[in-house]
């Protein structure tokens, strides 16, 4: 009956998915409002960029007019902020474990002494590298500062030897390094790490809301047969099921993306209809794995735990944070059938880098096959959960 | 007397009943045994090594080929393509071949010897920033130690002598020491504090699965349930802060008294806030999918990753209502730079008043519970 009027299968299940989640005021909270506002929670903890004004300690052994120098260009710099002036070694370590410091300017003993006696006084930075991202930015900023304070040492040498200003420049850097980030010129979080965390984040709603449409079926007795009665086809009842979800998802990640490339400034040079279309590919594809993962589970939370193992960790595996040509054979495979992986490098081709097209197309075919791949088996394993259920229905009535 | 026994039995019943039931086992322990060999995988490089690099020699003299000899040689860098122009350069930057180029101009080496700058250019994949680091610290250092060869070289044939002219050159010494992470490390740095979170997250699942939905167990069976979720969890912190760092090659330096200072409290402040939870979100699946989509985004309210002084102020004072906002840093803190007591004093006191609001907060939920259920029933 169904199978002769195709459409109606699948608007019947439309629907009743679509009272499904009316009926369900707590799934509609998790499909729109909460991933916005993780999202704006997200961009206020990165709206600044850059981490500024880092919390440093100076130990100034010297006291003299020189350390006071060194010490008012560190504190100059945007990137740090010298909050703590400490006598002793002891005390600034201290301050270091009590984390109210990422790094320490130790500046030693006679410094402008030996300066003047020309004995390369040692300064020494300590950072706390177990805070990677901040450690190194002040310890960076710090050693800026300093090589700034040293080549301002030996201009002023230079000069005093009779050795004319310019050619004492030439002397103190004889190979300048002019440094280009590529695509990302400020070296911003936004860009690198937010745009990036804002997908993983949806990723997971995404999947979950799949799980939970597919468990809500699958593990009811005669869910998965009733779903296909109604729908006339496995593909119909597949895409009845998933296609609200879709839209949702595609509003949500696009409010996000507006976001970023709006108000938070991120940078847009790819291709926006290609961008969009990866957008529905990845959308699709984590939908699809969501829904195989809920017909492969023995419960609905089953389901959700085996979700939460595979999308939770997806964002190392994707290699944002660690490259993933870094990683090990296993860490690359585990990355490849993710499709957070391929969106994610599609999405910085196509937002940050303005990838050529042509390059981008390998990335493209790879979070296709994805789809096909978990779409395909969605699809023999609904048409195959609808059978011996059915049957053990029948016999039942 | 027969008291104690039977509270002991209790406690034993609450956890043949975290084994018993499918989910809450999966969760609270399949889950955190599989999360340890997982999570850690993408990490366990630990640091960056061999960022491939195309070089542009426009120059190829002596010198030119020297300094990329020696940026090939470092072992952040490896350069592992060579091209005629930049057009050429980009479309390996595009493919992902490369994650930098190297530009060495024409006249590189005839300025070098004639005493003028000669400037060379770095390009680093700013959408990747540990490779864009990693690239700039190898060509720099390369082209600071040949600079002062050079000039070290210059000054002497014009008759300074050997100390003075390293003194001009560089009049200061400057010593770098990252601390508590020697090397750097990616795994060292992430590892021990994501698995205070898998804790955190874990615990209020497995909670919330055996729990949620259900009237929560009264008076004694309830106590006797929490102090068999923080025994339970008392092995994972052991499990995840001493073994995992050990077979990871984690440095470790913490004191055993003071990582359980701050354990004990985390784990009494993540079970009262289980409880809450169930008690607040009667949907098992809810909570679960709650739990698993908030997971990261408290991650990054840690101050691990991303420095606390970044985070604005309210959604800070927000985020402490969340155990692992203060209790990451606080672990990470005894544990990998052995921090003393005074030094996470305030993240345990905070850890204690969480766990007493909590603990107010689901009884308070509960009662309120029960209470209304009567009443909907007689309607």
């Amino acid at each position: 009956m169904a199978a002769r009027r195709p459409a109606a299968g699948l608007r019947r299940i439309l629907a009743r998915e679509l009272r499904q989640i009316a009926a369900r005021p707590a799934l509609a909270f998790m499909l729109v409002p909460m991933p916005l506002m993780i999202f704006l929670a997200l961009a206020a903890v990165f709206a600044q960029g850059l981490p500024r004004d880092l919390p440093v300690a100076v130990v100034d052994l010297d006291g003299s007019g020189l350390s006071r120098q060194l010490t008012r260009m560190v504190d100059a710099a945007a990137d740090v902020d010298v909050t703590e002036q400490l006598p002793t070694l002891t005390e600034a370590r201290q301050a270091l474990v009590a984390r109210r410091i990422y790094a320490i300017l130790m500046i030693p003993n006679d410094m402008e002494r030996d300066l003047q006696l020309g004995q390369r006084p040692e300064i020494v930075v300590f950072s706390n590298s177990q805070f990677l991202t901040a450690g190194g930015i002040a310890a960076r900023s710090i050693g800026t500062s300093v090589a700034t304070f040293s080549a301002g040492v030996s201009l002023r040498t230079l000069e005093a030897r009779g050795i004319g200003p310019d050619r004492a420049r030439d002397l103190v850097t004889p190979i300048p390094v002019q440094q280009s980030p590529l695509f990302n010129p400020s070296l911003d979080y936004i860009q690198f790490l937010l745009s990036s965390i804002m997908p993983t984040v949806m990723q997971i709603f995404i999947c979950a809301s799949a799980v939970l449409a597919f468990s809500r079926e699958h593990h009811s007795p005669g869910g998965m047969a009733r779903l296909l009665r109604l729908s006339g086809s496995p593909g119909r009842a597949i895409l009845g099921k998933l296609l609200p979800y879709t839209v949702l998802a595609t509003l949500v990640l696009l409010l996000g993306d507006l976001l970023l490339f709006g108000p938070l400034g991120a940078s847009f040079r790819g291709n926006v209809g290609v961008f969009f279309l990866n957008g529905l590919v990845f959308i699709l594809a984590c939908q699809a794995l969501g829904a195989l993962i809920a017909l492969i589970a023995r419960d609905v939370t089953g389901a959700l735990g085996m979700m939460g193992l595979i999308v939770a960790p997806a964002f190392g595996f994707a290699g944002v944070s660690f490259p993933r040509f870094g990683m090990s054979w296993f860490s690359q495979g585990w990355g490849a059938i993710i499709p957070l992986t391929p969106y994610l490098e599609l999405r910085t081709d196509q937002t940050l880098r303005g990838t050529p097209l042509e390059y981008s197309l390998p990335t493209m075919l790879w979070l296709g096959a994805q789809l096909l791949i978990f779409g395909g088996l969605l699809w023999l394993m609904t048409r195959k959960a609808a059978r011996p259920s059915a049957t053990a229905e029948e016999g039942n009535a | 007397m027969s008291r104690f026994p039977s509270f002991l039995a209790e406690i034993l019943g609450a956890l043949r009943g975290v084994l018993g039931d499918a989910s809450a086992r999966s969760t609270m322990i399949v889950g955190i045994l599989i999360y340890s060999v997982l999570y850690p995988q993408p990490y366990v490089g630990e640091v960056v090594r061999d960022v491939p690099v195309v070089a542009i020699d426009q120059d190829n003299s002596t010198a030119s080929r020297s300094f990329l000899r020696q940026v090939d040689a470092s072992d952040k860098t490896d350069i592992t393509a060579r091209a005629v122009d930049m057009g050429a350069a980009r479309n390996a930057f595009f493919s992902r071949e490369v994650y930098g180029i190297v530009v060495i101009p024409a006249g590189f080496e005839q300025d070098l010897l004639a005493g003028r700058p000669a400037p060379i250019a770095a390009y680093g994949d700013g959408s990747y920033l540990l490779v864009y680091s990693n690239l700039m610290t190898a060509v720099t250092t390369v082209a600071r130690s040949m600079g002062a060869q050079v000039n070290h070289a210059r000054l002497t044939a014009g008759g300074v002598d050997d100390g003075l002219a390293q003194t001009l050159l560089g009049p200061v010494e400057l010593t770098s020491i990252p601390v508590f992470n020697p090397q750097g490390g990616y795994a060292s740095y992430v590892v021990p504090a994501a698995f205070v979170l898998i804790l955190q997250q874990t615990l209020l699942m497995g909670i919330g699965l055996l729990h949620a939905g259900r009237s929560l167990p009264s008076g004694r069976r309830i106590w006797a349930s929490s102090i068999a979720y923080i025994g339970l969890y008392l092995v994972w912190v052991a499990f995840t802060q001493l073994l995992l760092p050990f077979l990871y090659g984690v440095p470790r330096t913490g004191s055993l008294s003071t990582l359980l200072l701050i354990a004990l409290p985390f784990l009494c402040a993540c079970t009262a806030m289980g409880f809450a939870i169930a008690a607040a979100i009667p949907w098992r699946e809810g909570v679960v999918f709650f739990l698993v989509v908030m997971g990261m985004p408290l991650f990054f309210l840690s101050g691990i990753s991303w420095p606390i002084e970044s985070i604005p102020e309210h959604l800070r004072l927000l985020s402490l209502l969340v155990p692992s906002s203060t209790a990451i840093s606080a672990f990470v803190a005894v544990d990998q730079m052995g921090a003393a007591p005074q030094d996470i004093a305030g993240a345990v006191q905070l850890q204690i008043a969480l766990a007493i609001g909590y603990t107010l907060l689901a009884v308070a939920i509960a009662r309120g519970r029960r209470s209304a259920a009567p009443a909907a029933g007689g309607s």
